[in-house]
């Protein structure tokens, strides 16, 4: 009965350990190439596009967050506390890591481009969602979901300088965009290409194309810029 | 044998299982919110910025310490002074660095706990991020929260105060501002007469029992019991300021129905509290009462004696919360 008893109390104490030793370790990476024209993106390097336009990017960042693997419709593993910022200045931001289960398949992923309104109310947080990111609105209380600012040779404003801040998680102007992909195979890296041309040519650059508050034009350019993802032919 | 290896492993996986759970543990020594057992639950999710001893005392210093702006001549007090309710005595509109004026007087700051709008347009939607507002604001400190974190951590007397409250020396966005609204969080104020009357510990005055019976004819749809605002947004009528053309709640909600619409203010130490309105229009809280009297665009008309002025006006006082505004533990920390 003795020995019962301390077998008891030493799978009680090993209970919570149990869970340590699974195999997690099977790295998948989701690596977002941006791109334009589907030639890959090089910050303030200058680009000629098929108009003949002259073009640079300053900068690129955006959130990608609640990434979700599925596998036959049924979702088979969710990130927890899943917020990503990407940044083109740091490259290593855009390969994003999951430890999944090994023999986990998996035939489509989704994520949301942007932070959803659950995570606003929750308050300050750190890590990639620390306001000192530069990604938060201080006059306005929210996260500006894409940043993506450059020249462009029609742009009537200041110095053909533009500036797309697009955030807003409110009515009427949500911008949080829900994206889903299928992954033709179980690859161990799926590499999605967001191409920002489709974006770009929406824009009349012969007005001030300058959006930098929650507003219509930027829920309509969130749109747009979500369904400018695929997955990149490996 | 094998019994008393496995009991063993189990000694020191139950070791290493209380440093690990004494490592994920809040730092700091937790305080519980108090208020009275009558009011709502708060709004604030106290699970997410648990307070403590220790981040309280550290909200506080940086609520009092003028490094938050850029020149570090400008404060959260500086416009928030503690007996005064937390407001801008005498300031019709706010100042920042460099005799800068801003463009609306600054609320009063207390039962923070009970908002989920704040600033005069409700602009912002979180208390954590309240801060952020007045830091990066051109007329006020203009300065950043990236800026704020790096003077921070390159002070000898903040690092240590961190690592108390937060686990870990070096500041951060979200630790500056957690820390602040867990100050912000404890600027109850809850023992004014009125309570103590609800509480059955005092009676008012006949005058004062009358002008309640007109507050709550009057009043109180917008300032609502007990917190004396309902927390959302009213056209008072106020005719524009064109020298101001501040719309309030239309900027951020871009509709045009929420044109001249305000953030309804609490009545709490409204004695205290003055000028008044969002743009600090009325000096004397006479004058308030005196134009809700007279206006007519009020969807119902305010109907006003002398006398029922005079009782109103007596009635407003017993918000008055001396304990809240001389409570050294919310006052300029002196060590």
């Amino acid at each position: 009965m003795h020995k019962i008893h301390r077998f008891l109390w030493s799978f009680a104490f090993l209970l919570p350990f149990l869970g340590m030793g699974q195999t997690t370790d099977n790295k998948t990476v989701i690596r977002v190439l941006p791109c334009f024209e589907q030639k890959g993106m090089v910050l303030d390097g200058p680009i000629r596009t098929a108009s003949g336009d002259s073009l640079a990017f300053h900068t690129f960042r955006m959130y990608l967050s609640n990434v979700v693997f599925y596998n036959k419709r049924m979702a088979v593993f969710t990130e927890k506390d899943s917020h990503h910022l990407l940044d083109l200045e740091e490259p290593g931001t855009l390969d994003l890591p999951f430890s999944i289960p090994a023999n986990l398949h998996y035939d489509e992923i989704a994520f949301d481009v942007g932070i959803d309104s659950v995570t606003h109310a929750s308050g300050a947080m750190g890590g990639d969602l620390d306001p000192t990111k530069g990604m938060f609105w201080g006059w306005q209380g929210g996260y500006i979901n894409i940043k993506i600012e450059g020249y462009h040779s029609k742009c009537t404003a200041r110095k053909h300088a533009f500036q797309f801040h697009l955030g807003g998680y409110l009515p009427p102007f949500p911008t949080l965009q829900s994206v889903r992909l299928a992954v033709p195979s179980n690859p161990k890296t799926v590499q999605i290409q967001l191409d920002l041309s489709p974006f770009l040519a929406q824009i009349d650059w012969s007005q001030d194309p300058n959006v930098m508050s929650p507003c219509l034009a930027a829920k309509v350019y969130s749109k747009i810029i979500a369904q400018s993802f695929w997955i990149h032919a490996q | 044998m094998r019994n008393s290896h496995l009991g063993g492993i189990s000694l020191i996986l139950w070791v290493f299982w209380l440093v690990l759970t004494a490592q994920m543990r809040q730092p700091g020594d937790p305080i519980a919110l108090i208020y009275p057992a009558s009011w709502p639950k708060p709004l604030y999710d106290f699970s997410k910025n648990p307070l403590t001893r220790q981040g309280i005392e550290l909200g506080r210093r940086l609520f009092y310490d003028p490094i938050l702006s850029r020149d570090s001549t400008i404060s959260c007090a500086s416009c928030h002074l503690s007996f005064t309710a937390f407001a801008h005595v005498d300031h019709t509109l706010s100042h920042g660095i460099e005799n800068r004026i801003g463009t609306r007087n600054a609320l009063v700051l207390s039962n923070l706990a009970w908002s989920t709008y704040f600033m005069w347009d409700g602009a912002v939607q979180h208390l954590d991020f309240q801060a952020l507002a007045p830091i990066a604001h051109p007329l006020e400190m203009d300065f950043s929260i990236e800026q704020v974190v790096q003077r921070l951590n390159e002070t000898k007397r903040y690092p240590a105060r961190f690592f108390e409250a937060f686990g870990d020396s070096t500041a951060t966005g979200a630790t500056v501002l957690k820390a602040l609204a867990q100050f912000e969080l404890t600027l109850v104020s809850a023992n004014a007469k009125y309570d103590r009357v609800k509480a059955g510990l005092a009676s008012f005055t006949d005058q004062e029992q009358n002008g309640y019976r007109l507050f709550q004819q009057n009043c109180a749809s917008c300032h609502a019991e007990p917190l004396f605002t309902h927390g959302s947004f009213e056209k008072n009528g106020l005719p524009l300021d064109t020298a101001l053309n501040d719309f309030g709640r239309m900027r951020i909600s871009q509709n045009p129905a929420d044109g001249l619409k305000f953030k309804v203010p609490t009545l709490r130490n409204i004695e205290f509290s003055y000028p008044y309105m969002h743009d600090g229009r009325f000096r004397k809280l006479r004058d308030v009462i005196n134009y809700y009297a007279e206006t007519t665009a009020l969807q119902q008309k305010i109907e006003l004696t002398p006398n029922e002025k005079i009782d109103l006006l007596a009635f407003l006082f017993t918000l008055t919360d001396r304990d809240f505004l001389f409570n050294p533990m919310f006052g300029f920390p002196m060590d």
